[in-house]
């Protein structure tokens, strides 16, 4: 009888046991997970005119590679620009003050991500410093007045 | 909480007035009745007479709607939750088919009441369960599961479980209902030797005359919602009354008539013809 | 029309006394969690009853639900070039919608009724009458072990679910479509968040858990104590389980998309 007994809590056991490996598993395979894990890093600012879509814990990439994340982002009252703060692992602490931070969109259907572009200055980003050149995320619909005006040489109704 | 006079409480069960209402019916119109203690007795009636009705008020699943129902003198139900189980635990109900519990053996739902309300070491228990089923001689079955258990069977170990903790009244729900002869004379004897040996009131709930007769020392038969009949076996075997007579000697017709209630005969052909 | 009117009144009625009954209902079961947690047994069994033997069909449905979201996104991918965001595509679908609600679909099928069906049976046989005449409380020994580990067994089985599922996908896109295996798993890095997809996904299968448990539980304690009350338990966990399922889905949903 205690033989069924331990049947049933072995398989209860190993059923719980799988069921937080699967856990594991899928939050090793999400984002914000290596937030987690702890690597040291510091922060910049970049202040930019709009920011699209471009949310929390979005990539921050140079030339490509993700090297850290969009950690905060909110509006400032006296400039009416938003401000956005990217947690950058330490590894990258190299970057010269002159890098150009634009938003950019990966793929078509992508979400907005950060890309930057590396200046030629000597000197290089401290912790909490602020990156000088910025570019706003490109909107569709400017894109399409753009196009429309350079077309018909006047803008039509 | 009161107890009443002395008298009273020679009485285990007394059930005063009872009126008992189920939608529009009323199943139980000025009930009363009275088990004194150490007897066996025999509920008897026609079909939907509200029999197990009765017993469902007996152990205060059910609230009279008028009248009390008195358990060693005091009124079962309305009280609180905790006392109420308090006189669950006095009494003992043995279900038309065992109502074992189908997921454990036939050792562990003796062994249920014991682990649900007492400490008692495994040692004890197990001696315990092992002397009630050696009583209703099912002690070597002691493994099996409810599911590999004749109706009979299932029906002795349901009353080893009945019996487990002692209580001082038993309530029977038809036990001789679908069994064989030998059942039958086997749970007879049980119920028997269980009150006198053990010293306690039984009611048995139950439709048949020959076993009631040769098991009770008060037969009481309730139709309309009353006692219409009581007293010993021999004086209910003398008792003319249509309805005893009808019952008792299982006449098909008579103040519980054959036919359904509706027009005659003709009446229903002739509309039936029309239609 | 006057019967259509009063059919419909009292079908409503009939649901809204249900609803309050069953509101009751978990109302009553509430005080009993924090005391059964300290029997681990009951629970243990009955995670057993419900959740492992439901293991194998939720790992089945998993991995080939995994495969068709596969197959079935492949095509539009192709067609814009996204070809590589398969694996993030799937498993966003995974993670936050196929899994917790096609495990907790699964779940009221097989568990949710085998659950009503055993109380059901119970009550027919008068095994709940005769644990409440043996002075003990049915609701604390049968009915609320049973609710726990349904709340237990289904975010795990979601997730596990889920898990197999990504495995699905990886098979079919990796081995069958030629999807590159590298580029497969690092955008899924970079599209599943951890809080917004696992967290909402996690947050809906315990939602579907605790309902799921709660109506099997509720119809099986109160099915009427005949053969055809039993089934017709059985029959409406599975329905009604699977209809309160979808709203919460659809509520749930909402309320977590435009939050950032």
């Amino acid at each position: 009888m205690s033989d069924t007994a331990r049947g049933v809590d072995i398989s209860v056991g190993l059923f719980i046991l799988l069921g937080l490996v699967s856990v594991i598993f899928l939050v090793s395979q999400s984002l914000g997970a290596s937030d987690i894990s702890g690597n040291a890093s510091y922060t910049l600012h970049a202040k930019f005119d709009h920011i699209g879509d471009l949310k929390i814990r979005a990539p921050v990439a140079l030339a490509g590679v993700t090297i850290g994340r969009v950690s905060r982002i909110s509006v400032d009252p006296d400039e009416f620009r938003a401000t956005v703060d990217l947690r950058i692992d330490s590894r990258f602490s190299q970057l010269p003050v002159d890098t150009f931070a634009s938003i950019a969109t990966a793929g078509i259907f992508g979400g907005k991500y950060i890309d930057l572009s590396p200046g030629g200055d000597d000197m290089v980003l401290q912790d909490d410093d602020e990156l000088e050149f910025t570019q706003s995320a490109i909107l569709l619909e400017n894109l399409i007045g753009k196009f429309m005006l350079n077309t018909k040489g006047e803008p039509t109704e | 909480m009161t107890i009443l006079s002395h008298q009273a409480s020679a009485n285990l069960i007394e059930i005063r007035d009872v009126s008992y209402r189920r939608g529009k019916r009323a199943i139980f119109d000025g009930l009363n009745l009275c088990i004194p203690r150490g007897s066996v007795g025999a509920i008897m009636g026609p079909s939907g007479t509200g029999k197990t009705t009765l017993l469902n008020l007996i152990t205060g699943q059910l609230q009279p709607d008028a009248g009390a129902v008195l358990y060693k003198g005091r009124i079962v139900c309305p009280c609180s939750r905790r006392r109420l189980y308090k006189t669950r635990r006095q009494i003992g109900v043995l279900f038309q088919h065992g109502a074992l519990l189908t997921n454990l053996s036939v050792f562990e739902n003796v062994a249920f009441p014991l682990r649900a309300h007492t400490r008692l070491p495994e040692q004890l228990i197990r001696q315990i369960v092992l002397m009630r089923l050696h009583s209703v001689g099912l002690r070597a079955a002691w493994q099996k599961m409810p599911s590999q258990l004749s109706g009979g069977m299932a029906r002795r170990v349901g009353l080893a479980r009945a019996l487990v903790m002692d209580p001082q009244l038993i309530v029977y729900d038809e036990p001789f209902a679908g069994l064989d002869p030998i059942a039958i004379g086997a749970i007879l004897r049980l119920i028997r030797q269980t009150n006198d040996v053990l010293g306690i009131t039984s009611i048995v709930v139950t439709h048949d005359v020959e076993e009631a007769r040769m098991l009770a020392d008060l037969i009481f038969l309730i139709a309309d919602g009353k006692v219409v009949a009581q007293g010993t076996p021999e004086r209910i075997k003398r008792d003319d009354s249509p309805v005893v007579k009808q019952f008792m000697s299982g006449l098909a017709d008579g103040p519980v008539p054959f036919h359904y209630p509706g027009p005659s005969y003709a009446e229903q052909l002739q509309a039936m013809a029309a239609a | 029309m006057s019967t259509l009117v009063r059919n419909s009144w009292s079908r409503f009625s009939e649901f809204a006394a249900t609803f309050g009954g069953f509101q009751m209902f978990s109302f009553r079961l509430l005080p009993y969690l924090p005391a059964a947690l300290l029997k681990p047994r009951l629970i243990t069994e009955q995670i057993y009853a419900i959740g492992v033997l439901s293991l194998v069909l939720t790992m089945f449905g998993g991995f080939f639900v995994g495969t068709v979201l596969a197959l079935q996104s492949y095509g539009t991918l192709v067609e814009f070039g996204q070809v590589d965001s398969l694996g993030a595509f799937a498993a966003e679908a995974l993670v936050r919608e196929l899994g917790p609600v096609v495990a907790a679909l699964l779940f009221a099928g097989r568990a949710g009724s085998a659950v009503a069906s055993e109380l059901g049976l119970m009550r027919a046989t008068d095994q709940i009458a005769a644990i409440e005449l043996m002075a003990v409380d049915p609701v604390e020994r049968i009915v609320v072990p049973r609710f726990i580990a349904g709340m237990i067994s289904v975010p795990l089985l979601a997730a596990i679910f889920c898990a197999v599922g990504m495995l699905g996908v990886y098979l079919v896109g990796v081995h069958l479509l030629g999807v590159d295996g590298g580029a497969f798993w690092t955008h899924i890095h970079d599209r599943v968040d951890l809080y917004e997809d696992l967290g909402s996904g996690m947050l809906k299968s315990f939602v579907f858990g605790v309902s799921a448990s709660l109506m099997g539980v509720y119809e099986g304690f109160y099915a009427a104590p005949t053969p055809a009350g039993v089934s017709r338990a059985a029959t409406r966990t599975v329905v009604i389980t699977s209809v309160w399922i979808l709203l919460f889905d659809f509520i749930l949903t909402g309320i977590s998309l435009p939050g950032v």
